[in-house]
């Protein structure tokens, strides 16, 4: 059996570190490559975050919602103004947009949508273990993923020994009482309990309970700054999971100043805070995100719009290839759109997962194809978005 | 075996009798719905409505507009605008109508399926609509109807103020109506509520409705609003508008349904008695209560039930009831958060939630003391606040989703910082030996550990983290 690398330097480490070697100089060698994901639930409206430029019947569906004083990215597609800190990925050359790309589910239900984009599969509630998770496994990480949120999120799993930052008021209760109950759970083969109160014990020496104050530290600006002293660490977590809520705007998704933006700015901000935080190790870094569905071209009766299809990928990080837009655009007309609706997807969302993992798991793409998508016919566009 | 006291229920407190005959009582009750438990000021709906959700409306826009150049003075103006509407202390105050119910009252376990349908037909959480709508929506809708039948229950649910503004059925106007003919750039239909009627609330995707489907329950759904007009917002009860009613036949799943108000309730009806819909409610009861993946023979007779008695809900809960009996002693689940410190609470016999008479000293206009927002802030710091729903498909019942490193520390610094909650006659070995006993068929395996501990906090920790108890 192949000894992974992270194995391997993580026994080196402590030699080197009693050696009196210190441990930053190796951390730069070592090159730890870092994944975070970013779900957005409830559809997110690539075409608002990311709209195209001069189609007269996009501008003409969407009157009251069109975003204005937008940035300009190329002379295909613009960028929605408050997405500062993803502008400032894109304006040195590390971050990109995948355009017209969906997960391969065109129900237009959340639920499913958001079983599938985690999952990774075709049938919803079929799929036990998330993409992430599975790619954890056949990388041999375990123990190295990161879930800023409470429930632990479906795309974790299929590995064990995750962990989850989701900080909570008050103190621990003291070493002792923990150690006692670790005895109770270990007594009656609770390995799971006794897992996580491993994770607990440690934090516990990282005084993890403190930071901010009151609400503000369960926001996501502020979990992306924890995320990222946990992840730019040599032995740190090597994947990080967040969620953003509420895209889902049917009614009231408003323009530059909407609901539908407050959620794009949640999300931006965790790239900026991410990308200021990890200092170095941003350069080994890839975030991304993940939504069930994009949005219908027509804005409905009340501002806002419905289910759709077809969406938008952000992508920032030093794995990044260069800034681009990649899609192979299906155009707006009714006979272009997904049942004269819906923008269309022209790339399998799980293609760019697919890559964006080999890249940063080491693993070749066709493993990940095989053993994480099931063999399903997914395009290796590593070579196109991503650095070698 | 009495674990199930936990399963259907929330345990044993100090100071109740161990029922005889388990089944017996848990069937017992749930004929009758009886009055709450809570003893305090209990405002209607429509009063919470009508005085409260419209003087935030209605003034809330006036703020905006009065100091919309000044944001310090406008996040006054907001803070002020929600102590005269008592907009943070509602929600505790229906927590605590909740949690007596629970705790408190002789039918715990009909409080505990009261819990489920209220998560079954979940309303989105929005501070605003958190405040004045949820609970109320859930006393006053989902609660009386649980001796009713399902098919009342969906109408109900449908229909109200909370679940029409949650599912944005107010912007559901029909384009060939008489509204929709005249503004035609701001009518269009809005599926939402049309597509979760049909996912979450009755047949599920496994009935396999297509897009057409949910399309054309939409325009069935067209008109259907909370009522508005200029000085009252849209705070007036709901309505069914015919003027936005998208006119002609509608087919679901193969049937045509006439336009008109009456569409609606006939389209429930054969939702209703849809065999999936019998499934996906059986199912779903059986993972509340019992596992994460039922088996067809667990649903079986609750899907028997559901059928000879045309959705009555007391039979579909004694089926249900009496299918989690006779797997009590095969399944034990990992309880949510909520049902957690519930037990917790009612075991440790906790000075919770505040009383009657300390909430009943808040006048609205003030900003609310710490005791009476208190539920509400511990309830969302344990992760499981059930007016919290983020989306409409309400709170997870899966134990995979709700075991994490997270929570299990949130389980342990509750264990312990509520030990503020526990009366001081309780600090003792004998208070916690007579608890484990009346609610654990192994006492001595509890005991063990429980001697282990310095202080009395501690055994509170052991004891509700203990595996045990974490799950029933």
């Amino acid at each position: 059996m192949k000894i992974s690398r992270r194995d391997f330097l993580k026994g080196t480490a402590t030699t080197l570190f009693l050696a009196g070697f210190n441990l930053p100089a190796l951390a730069t060698t070592s090159k730890k490559k870092n994944l975070v994901v970013i779900m957005l639930r409830g559809g997110m409206d690539g075409l608002c975050a990311v709209p195209i430029i001069g189609d007269k019947r996009f501008e003409k569906k969407r009157k009251s919602i069109l975003i204005e004083n937008t940035i300009k990215l190329n002379s295909d597609f613009a960028l929605h103004p408050r997405l500062i800190g993803f502008n400032k990925c894109w304006n040195d050359n590390t971050g990109s947009i995948v355009h017209a790309t969906s997960i391969p589910y065109t129900q237009r239900s959340h639920f499913e949508g958001q079983n599938l984009m985690e999952s990774g599969g075709r049938t919803p509630y079929q799929e036990k273990t998330g993409w992430v998770g599975r790619a954890m496994k056949l990388a041999n990480l375990q123990g190295d993923g990161l879930a800023l949120s409470l429930p632990m999120p479906l795309l974790l799993r299929g590995i064990p020994k995750n962990n989850n930052y989701f900080p909570a008021d008050g103190r621990l209760p003291r070493k002792d009482t923990l150690d006692l109950l670790r005895s109770v759970y270990a007594d009656s083969s609770e390995d799971e309990l006794l897992e996580m109160m491993d994770f607990i014990k440690k934090r516990k020496d990282e005084q993890m309970m403190g930071g901010t104050s009151g609400r503000g530290k369960r926001k996501n600006k502020n979990l992306a700054r924890q995320a990222a002293t946990y992840l730019r660490k040599s032995d740190g977590p090597r994947v990080a999971v967040f969620e953003v809520n509420g895209f889902d705007t049917h009614a009231a998704q408003g323009g530059v100043d909407g609901t539908h933006t407050k959620c794009l700015v949640e999300m931006d901000e965790i790239i900026n805070n991410l990308r200021d935080n990890l200092q170095e190790a941003y350069k080994d870094t890839i975030i991304l995100t993940v939504t069930e569905f994009g949005r219908t071209i027509k804005q409905n009766g009340g501002n806002g719009t419905e289910h759709g299809y077809g969406t938008a990928i952000f992508m920032a990080g030093g794995l990044l290839k260069k800034s681009q837009v990649h899609t192979d655009w299906p155009g707006l007309k009714r006979k272009e759109m997904y049942e004269g609706r819906d923008l269309n997807a022209t790339i399998d969302a799980r293609s760019v997962y697919a890559s964006a993992m080999s890249t940063v798991f080491d693993l070749d793409f066709k493993r990940i194809q095989k053993d994480v998508f099931w063999g399903e016919d997914l395009q290796n566009l590593s070579d196109k978005l991503f650095k070698a | 075996m009495k674990n199930f006291f936990r399963k259907v229920a929330f345990g044993i407190g100090p100071n109740e009798e161990v029922p005889s005959d388990p089944l017996a009582w848990a069937l017992n009750q749930l004929d009758d719905v009886p009055d709450l438990t809570w003893k305090g000021r209990i405002p209607s709906g429509k009063e919470m409505i009508e005085k409260y959700a419209r003087k935030n409306e209605i003034e809330l826009k006036k703020v905006r507009k009065k100091y919309k150049d000044d944001k310090k003075l406008l996040k006054i103006g907001i803070e002020r605008l929600n102590n005269e509407t008592g907009l943070h202390f509602w929600p505790s105050l229906e927590l605590s109508i909740r949690h007596t119910e629970a705790m408190y009252s002789n039918s715990p376990v009909l409080a505990k399926l009261w819990f489920f349908w209220s998560n079954h037909f979940a309303i989105v959480d929005g501070g605003f609509r958190t405040a004045f709508y949820t609970g109320p929506y859930e006393r006053e809708i989902i609660r009386p109807n649980l001796n009713q039948t399902f098919e009342k229950l969906v109408y109900d649910a449908t229909t109200s103020p909370a679940m029409i503004s949650s599912l944005d059925n107010s912007e559901n106007i029909g384009p060939k109506s008489k509204i929709g003919k005249k503004n035609k750039k701001s009518s269009s239909i809005n599926e939402n509520h049309a597509r979760e009627l049909l996912e979450l609330h009755t047949v599920s995707p496994a009935a396999g409705y297509t897009q057409e489907d949910i399309t054309q329950l939409a325009y069935i759904m067209t008109g259907w609003m909370n009522g508005y007009s200029k000085s009252t917002g849209d705070t007036l009860p709901v309505e069914f508008n015919k003027d936005r009613h998208q006119p002609g036949k509608k087919t679901i799943f193969g049937k045509t349904y006439k336009s008109g108000k009456k569409g609606l309730a006939n389209v429930i009806k054969d939702l209703v008695n849809h065999p999936n819909c019998r499934d996906f409610i059986a199912t779903k009861l059986c993972r509340y209560l019992i596992t994460d993946n039922p088996t067809e023979e667990m649903k079986r007779p609750i899907i028997k039930a559901f059928k000879d008695s045309d959705g009555f809900l007391p039979e579909i809960h004694k089926a249900a009831i009496r299918v989690a009996f006779e797997y009590n002693d095969q399944y034990q689940k990992f309880q949510k958060p909520e049902n957690w410190f519930l037990q917790m609470a009612k075991l440790a016999d906790f000075s919770w939630p505040s009383s009657p008479t300390i909430m009943d000293l808040y006048e609205v206009g003030n900003k609310p003391q710490l005791a009476h927002t208190q539920p509400h802030g511990k309830l969302w710091s344990l992760g499981h606040n059930p007016y919290g729903s983020k989306q409409p498909n309400g709170f997870s019942d899966f134990e995979v989703d709700w075991i994490s490193p997270e929570l299990l520390i949130r389980r342990l610094v509750f264990a312990k910082d509520c030990f503020e909650l526990t009366k001081s006659k309780n600090n003792n070995f004998k208070f916690y030996k007579n608890i484990v006993k009346k609610n654990f068929d192994n006492p001595e395996r509890i005991f063990k550990y429980l001697e282990k501990a310095n202080k009395p906090y501690e055994i509170q920790i052991l004891l509700f983290n203990h595996p045990e108890f974490l799950r029933a």
